[in-house]
């Protein structure tokens, strides 16, 4: 089996960030009403309206839009007021999708934290580090062949040359 | 050539060719390096530490002391490998160790004559004198006499992996107990990693001959381990050594991954370390048997009783064709019965026991001769010649090429004590058992005293069935294992005390029965000090057959019992790891992560030089040709910057996003400044102080809106800020409405200064008013730059007519290259950090060397920065005394007054025509540069009352480096001081 059978690695282009910060006392589902979307509460990830928006902290999402336009961001700005800061954050990370038989296992001898299908199921998502690199995780699938990782533009390099060697470790 | 014919777990039809000392023989798929060395007569393998005293193969596992190979060649080579665990491959190369010129024979050998001075602790006796010649003659010449393989040198060309495992149940050992509890947690569904240090699953039942369930014990495992391997819930590692545990339940493993193969021209890595997060663990590591005490027990053809039936009934290799059993239990006979169903002559079978079980004695036929209530006293030849067997008062010589000694087991329980408790001795079962164990961990099988096989199986189902139980799961169908009779009684013997040659007890670091007395007698009688002073379970196999005999051995001389005496703990790891292991993908370029700026491939592609400021590397100066030297290529970026326009990368700097109603609140308590007071469309220069009240950190903080501010940081401070700001508003004040999120990674920032930024920066944004009135100093905008958003500032660090101009990171690239393409007319050049430091000092602005720490914002000229008028962290303590203190260092400018000399960074700064000593230390010189503006050095420096002494002269002593310069004391700004150049 080649190593593409085993796992491929493709970045995902052209998606709008932002981060989405309650403001005080402000919930998740005050903030979900207002962009038509269940907020996910805790790690989890979750879909609506076009926009992805993942869990990374307490009262704090990154929301992510695929085709979306520039005024994106300034319009959940707007539409968020009183609710929830807003800092646009497109082209803050890089994302990789991480898809294959092996994924799990690539990602599992990259982060400390329990991968299986019955701990992180599709929807998890995960905030911690692979190489010493802060990364974002979020699994795509229940079966584990599918993974997406958001990493700091400015280590992405890094990210990937681990990616490299512990592909060439499969 | 000792191999059978037929038989044992290893492929006749796959010879592999392996060399050991130079010397081609074959072996087989299967073998163990130490198995094929065995099967083709080699029986000298290798040098005792101290006294280099020929060694032959002892053990079949991973305890082997002696023989100790160096494996392969060039970088590949790997020292001090235990041959007993070197899965043979075609190609391997072996060579012994620790002997010149050769083995056979081995001129240290030389050692043993001086031995009485060789005794316990001789090292703190003796090279005492003179004292000089301990570094020169005696370190060097003891490094080369003693001691094990050699390394390459050379760069391992190997990588290492990593993996994170996670389960309900771990279980340690492939042997029988650790199979029967795997496979009762697996069939309840348990999540089960099952590691194995073996390259072949099922333990003893490998090497001896047993019966269960009907089946021979290695078909039993086999299909037990077939079912394990189908069940999805159960991950098997084989060639995985638990190294060690630790708190949280976490245990760490290296697997072999790439070892056993012949080094590949492919990147799989060589072995993988695992960090294992386990609810519950089963140790089921076994026992490893005891050697006995006598004399010549380390000589080549001395082996553990448990070897030579793993050597026959696993590897098919017979080590002796004559050969005597010394025992001490049931297991010695059992190693009988195999000698002599490979076709080996039982000369003697010397039981230390008066009596023994009747269904021992039928293990072997009668007529052979057996002796009850004997010894063996002495071993000569090496390799093994004769035997001197006590046996009725009498001390007999039997010829024999083979003497297999069974001393008892020691439960392989290190692991349970890595976390501090320490094992205790079982009179009934005469040995160490774990008593309290790190949470989550029991032992089963031979590792908890079950030393029958079909205690062990029924201790490991049911650990199994019990952890299975707690956790939750349904009960699975009970199973027995019916087990051929498996007898395992014994009594220990400690010491043969008619020996007449050297006893060894610790055979890696040759230690003796009589350096165990010899401590005693000089004081050192705990376990521990007795570890420490004669080394005894110090060498790399940690003292695995040798700790128990040498506690008791301990025991006998004080007069105490063994669970007087006790044993030591053992620390992690069990078996030794390669610090590649450990290191795993980060090393090399790899170490650590590299931060890549926005335009960092459009510098490399300009041959910029690289420096590393924290993670990120950022570009130093642009050479215009190869080699160039850098003061050229920084004075001219600095020259055409100052005539121009230079470009700088600055995104590394810290950026935050602080909003929120009481963003501005927060602000006015983080920085001396107030910030409230700041309008939409500026920015302000700050300085955020510590608790202590000395300078934390610098930058500008732009408000976009009302409730909408932006800060930066240094770059070297940006994360600790960041966290500073969270405590800030999460712990101190929680009651504030605001929120802080790091934008660094978000925007691409360059710094465009110069007298020609305004048209630069004009030619890539017609559509701005960049007037000084419609845009002056220190005002800032969003735009829209090719359809994004873009922040624009009029900020300088540089002290010219500058702007920075930040776009989203991934457009970074786009605009330098556009920036370029539009200054080529205005001469345009880029400036590296070398000039960036250049102006900035020439301009006296501080950075890094003055914000060291230890400095006040009065020490660097902002006293005035610092607001009377509200609270901000750090006010208090930067009232304290000794901060405001007038004598205080402080930052002054320091001119040559030879103007052809350098200042260099850290010098002393003492008066003229003082002695360079500490009492006459006024300051020191924090930040130096060859200004090209000014033709000459200039230096940023710290001095005590430095204000008032503009116009004094100074002596930078530079001790280190043994340059003196004699300066002028100046305004640190040098270049500009009214800042008409800034106003453009």
């Amino acid at each position: 089996m080649s190593v593409v059978d085993k796992v491929g690695v493709t970045e995902q282009q052209g998606l709008a960030i932002a981060a989405i910060l309650a403001r005080r006392g402000i919930g998740a589902v005050a903030i979900g009403e207002v962009l038509a979307i269940r907020m996910p509460v805790g790690p989890t990830w979750g879909t609506g309206d076009g926009v992805t928006i993942v869990g990374t902290g307490p009262g704090t999402w990154l929301a992510f839009g695929q085709g979306v336009g520039n005024g994106w961001s300034a319009d959940l700005e707007r539409r968020l007021a009183g609710l929830a800061s807003l800092s646009d954050q497109t082209g803050a990370y890089r994302l990789f999708r991480i898809a294959g038989p092996d994924a799990r296992t690539l990602l599992q001898r990259g982060a400390a934290i329990d991968m299986d299908g019955g701990v992180f199921p599709a929807g998890s998502v995960a905030v911690t580090v692979i190489g010493h690199v802060d990364v974002i995780i979020r699994n795509l699938t229940d079966d584990g062949l599918c993974y997406e990782i958001a990493v700091y533009r400015s280590y992405a390099d890094s990210f990937l040359r681990w990616v490299d060697a512990a592909i060439a470790g499969l | 050539m000792s191999r059978l014919a037929t038989g044992g777990q290893i492929d006749r039809s796959s010879p592999h060719n392996f060399t050991f000392d130079g010397r081609a023989y074959q072996g087989f798929a299967g073998d163990t390096l130490a198995s094929a060395l065995i099967a083709n007569g080699v029986r000298l393998v290798g040098r005792s530490f101290k006294y280099h005293r020929p060694r032959g193969v002892l053990s079949a596992g991973p305890e082997e002391p002696n023989a100790l190979v160096t494996l392969g060649a060039g970088a590949h080579r790997e020292p001090n490998t235990r041959a007993t665990l070197v899965e043979l491959f075609d190609g391997l190369q072996a060579g012994s160790q620790n002997r010149w010129p050769n083995l056979r024979f081995d001129l240290l050998a030389l050692n043993q004559m001086v031995s009485p001075l060789l005794v316990a602790g001789f090292y703190y006796k003796t090279f005492m004198w003179p004292a000089s010649f301990w570094e020169r003659v005696y370190e060097p010449l003891i490094r080369r006499a003693a001691g094990l393989g050699h390394l390459s040198t050379l760069p391992d060309p190997d990588h290492y992996d990593r993996e994170h495992g996670f389960c309900d149940l771990l279980v340690i050992g492939g042997g029988p107990a650790g199979l029967a509890s795997a496979l009762a947690a697996g069939r309840a569904g348990l999540r089960v990693i099952l590691a194995c240090e073996d390259f072949r699953w099922g333990g003893r039942l490998l090497s001896e001959r047993h019966v269960i369930a009907d089946q021979a014990g290695d078909t039993w495992a086999a299909q037990v381990v077939e079912e394990l391997a189908s069940m999805p819930n159960v991950r098997m590692l084989g060639r995985t050594t638990i190294v060690g545990a630790y708190d949280g339940r976490e245990y760490v493993a290296v697997e072999r991954v790439g070892d056993p193969l012949a080094p590949a021209p492919s990147a799989r890595p060589r072995q993988r370390l695992w960090k294992i997060v386990a609810r519950e663990t089963v140790l089921a590591s076994g026992a490893i048997e005891r050697p006995l005490v006598f004399g010549g027990n380390d000589r080549p053809g001395v082996m553990l009783a448990s070897a030579v039936s793993s050597y026959i009934n696993r590897f098919a290799a017979v080590p002796g064709k004559r050969a005597v059993i010394f025992t001490t239990g049931d297991s010695g006979w059992r190693t009988a019965a195999d000698l002599i169903a490979a076709g080996a002559e039982l000369v003697a079978l010397a039981d230390a026991r008066d009596e023994v079980p009747a269904a021992i004695r039928a293990l072997l036929p009668g007529g052979l001769p057996v002796h009850l209530g004997a010894r063996i006293a002495d071993a000569q030849g090496a390799p093994l010649r004769s035997v001197d067997l006590i046996a009725g008062g009498k001390r007999h010589r039997i010829g024999a090429d083979l003497l297999a000694m069974a001393g008892g087991w020691n439960p392989a329980i290190g692991l349970g004590s890595n976390l501090g408790t320490r094992p205790i001795w079982s009179t009934e079962q005469e040995t160490f058992l774990l008593d309290r164990t790190p949470p989550g961990l029991r032992a089963a099988g031979a590792a908890n005293g079950k030393f029958a096989l079909g205690d062990a199986i029924r201790d490991g189902w049911s650990c199994g069935t019990q952890i299975a139980r707690a956790l939750g799961r349904p009960a699975i169908a009970e199973q027995s294992f019916p087990t051929s009779d498996d007898p395992a009684s014994g009594r220990a013997l400690w010491h043969v005390g008619e020996r007449r040659g050297k006893a060894f007890v610790d055979y890696q670091n040759d230690v003796t029965d009589k350096d165990i007395d010899l401590a005693v007698q000089e004081g050192f009688t705990s376990v521990e000090h007795l570890k420490r002073y004669t080394t005894l379970g110090m060498a790399t196999d940690q003292g695995k057959t040798s700790g128990v005999n040498g506690h008791a051995l301990l025991a006998r001389a004080t007069g105490r019992s063994l669970s007087q005496t006790g044993t030591i703990l053992s620390r992690p790891p069990w078996q030794p790891v390669a610090i590649g292991a450990l290191a795993g993908h980060h090393r090399g370029r790899d170490f650590r992560p590299e931060r890549l700026t926005p335009s960092h491939r459009w510098a490399a592609e300009r041959g910029a030089v690289f420096t590393d400021a924290g993670l990120w590397k950022r570009a130093q100066w642009f050479p215009h040709y190869p080699d160039e030297p850098w003061r050229e290529a920084v004075d001219r970026e600095v020259r055409l910057t100052r005539s121009g326009v230079g470009v700088c990368d600055v995104s590394t700097l810290g950026k935050i996003d602080i909003h929120g109603p009481d963003a501005a609140a927060l602000l006015d308590r983080l920085y001396t400044g107030t910030f409230s007071t700041l309008g939409v469309g500026r920015a302000r220069y700050g300085i955020m102080l510590r608790e202590d009240g000395f300078i934390f950190d610098d930058g500008t903080t732009t408000r976009f809106a009302p409730d909408r501010y932006y800060l930066t940081t240094t770059t070297a401070n940006a994360g600790r800020v960041m966290q500073h700001i969270d405590f800030a508003r999460q712990v101190l004040w929680p009651e504030l409405d605001v929120q802080a999120v790091s934008v660094t990674e978000r925007w691409a920032g360059f710094s465009i200064a110069g007298p020609a930024s305004r048209s630069l920066v004009a030619a890539l944004l017609p559509d701005l008013d960049l007037s000084n009135a419609a845009f002056p100093p220190m005002a800032a905008m969003e735009l829209s730059w090719e359809g994004m958003p873009a922040r624009l500032f009029r900020l300088s660090f540089s002290g010219e007519l500058a702007y920075e101009l930040c776009v989203p990171a991934m457009a970074g690239d786009r605009l330098i290259r556009r920036l370029f393409q539009l200054g080529a007319d205005l001469g345009i050049t880029p400036y590296g950090t070398e000039a960036l430091g250049v102006m900035r000092i020439e301009k006296g602005h501080v950075a890094g060397p003055e914000l060291n720490g230890q400095t006040t914002a009065a020490d660097l000229g902002m006293g005035r920065m610092v607001s009377t008028k509200k609270d901000f962290i750090g006010r208090v303590l930067a009232g304290r005394p000794a901060l405001v203190d007038p004598g205080r260092p402080v930052l002054v400018g320091l001119i040559p007054l030879d103007r052809r000399q350098l200042f260099t960074a850290g010098a002393h700064l003492v008066r003229p025509g003082r002695a360079p000593v500490a009492a006459n230390d006024e300051g020191h010189v924090t930040s130096v540069a060859h200004s090209p503006t000014l033709g000459h050095s200039i230096a940023l420096a710290l001095l005590s009352g430095g204000r008032g002494r503009h116009g004094e002269r100074i002596v930078a002593h530079d001790l280190v480096r043994a340059i003196i310069v004699e300066a002028e004391i100046c305004d640190p700004v040098f270049l500009d001081p009214e800042g008409v150049r800034v106003r453009g």
